[in-house]
């Protein structure tokens, strides 16, 4: 992998025990657009903002919330080329389990296959972290619906409600008020909006946010007229 | 050589195979079991060499074990089974080929049903409510066919495997004189009788 000249590794240990590229791969996260999940019995949502630099820009080409399997779907923060690598790889994995077993890959197992990737590029010669942490949203072996979080180290998480990237610490206090444990799929996306608002700089509307929803076993990106429905709603 | 033969039942599989180990003109045992378990609820008759028999009934039944514990005790269902054995015999195909002429047969908890796969060494591989492989089939398919019912029960499709091994042993002209007979439901797999115990070594 790469030149002879960077056969080591660019993520090595700080005295400290740190391992700063890691940390500043975070940091590129803590810097990007924020994205946010619920994960309710009857189903998961996750959305993220996607406030573009100019109005020039043809937001409706650009996706974001990216279905993996047809249970399952991915959503990141920051660095958004690092971010396709990783979905490529996911969609080829899950597609070779399918291969192997004639079934859809569970979201527990694609998310450990996705750590993996990730940790692999915090232990291998030339190359450097993701700058993403990815909301994994979908169905599990057991039937469940789950949210997982995947960092730059290849950590992940299980969560009820979580939110990544600018203004986290605010929109995961704000998931935390609003949570509750029998929560349904339709009061989840409401949340999950009115949590996107709190920090949204500038008007949002059906066009400058992604929603994704994994609801009866599928996982669907809405439309901007479906998201606009909910925005009526909920004003 | 080999006999196997597989019929679905409501809420479950029954698998049976003969018990003798030959090659050529020699008998070299009468009691081997042939109805390989895979995983707590699935198993799979095999019809070739004994070498692949062994062989791949080992060799799937750890990875399927291995899948367990490497994804927190969530077990394959026995269409992901069916699929994981033909994947390899179809990769292997074309490097060394598994010998093996299989009937998978397993019980899923969440369906509650039994469900039986026919797979052959070419990697072929279908859902059957009843198959059998070998010179048996020439035999058996033509009772299946007839005495099978879609929702049979389990005491029904013992019958038939009893009336199919009563066939064989009338007409076909290889002497087999013991069969391995197994079922597979709810509880697991069972052995339901055997010609000669294959423990007697």
């Amino acid at each position: 992998m790469g030149d002879s000249a960077y056969s080591f590794s660019l993520t090595t240990f700080s005295r400290t025990g740190k391992l700063l590229q890691i940390e500043y791969a975070l940091n590129a996260v803590a810097n990007g657009r924020t994205s946010l999940g619920i994960c309710t019995e009857d189903g998961v949502v996750i959305a993220t903002d996607k406030k573009l630099a100019s109005p020039l820009v043809d937001i409706d080409k650009v996706s974001k919330v990216e279905m993996i399997t047809d249970s399952t779907g991915f959503v990141f923060s920051g660095v958004g080329p690092d971010y396709r690598v990783l979905v490529r790889k996911a969609r080829k994995s899950s597609q070779a389990y399918k291969r192997h077993y004639g079934e859809t890959q569970p979201v527990s197992q694609l998310v450990k296959q996705t750590a993996s990737v990730m940790q692999e590029y915090t232990q291998s010669g030339g190359v450097r972290p993701f700058g993403v942490s990815l909301l994994v949203a979908g169905v599990d072996g057991d039937g469940k619906t789950r949210l997982y979080q995947v960092d730059p180290s290849g950590a992940y998480f299980g969560w009820k409600a979580t939110a990544i990237g600018k203004n986290y610490i605010n929109a995961k206090n704000f998931l935390e008020k609003r949570y509750q444990d029998d929560m349904e799929l339709e009061d989840a996306i409401h949340t999950a909006l009115l949590t996107l608002r709190e920090g949204f700089e500038g008007e949002m509307n059906s066009h400058n946010i992604e929603v994704g929803v994994v609801r009866n076993g599928k996982f669907e990106v809405l439309t901007p007229a479906q998201i606009q429905d909910y925005l009526d709603e909920a004003n | 050589m080999d006999t196997v033969f597989g019929i679905q039942f409501k809420g479950g599989v029954v698998l049976a195979a003969d018990q003798s180990n030959a090659r050529s003109i020699l008998v070299y045992q009468n009691n081997l079991d042939k109805v390989k378990q895979l995983s707590s609820h699935s198993a799979m008759g095999v019809s070739g060499p004994n070498a692949d028999l062994v062989n791949f009934t080992e060799y799937i039944a750890k990875n399927l074990a291995l899948y367990e514990l490497a994804n927190d005790g969530t077990k394959l269902s026995t269409k992901a089974q069916a699929n994981f054995c033909r994947n390899e015999l179809a990769v292997a195909l074309r490097k060394g080929p598994y010998q093996v002429n299989l009937l998978l047969g397993g019980y899923d908890e969440k369906e509650m049903t039994g469900s039986l796969y026919f797979l052959d060494y070419m990697a072929s591989l279908q859902k059957v409510p009843y198959g059998s492989q070998g010179y048996a089939s020439s035999f058996c398919l033509s009772i299946m066919d007839k005495e099978y019912k879609e929702g049979l029960s389990e005491s029904d499709a013992l019958l038939i495997v009893e009336h199919s091994i009563k066939e064989i042993a009338t007409r076909f002209l290889i002497n087999q004189p013991n069969f391995m007979i197994k079922i597979i439901d709810k509880d697991g797999v069972r052995v339901h009788s055997f010609g000669a115990d294959p423990a007697e070594t």
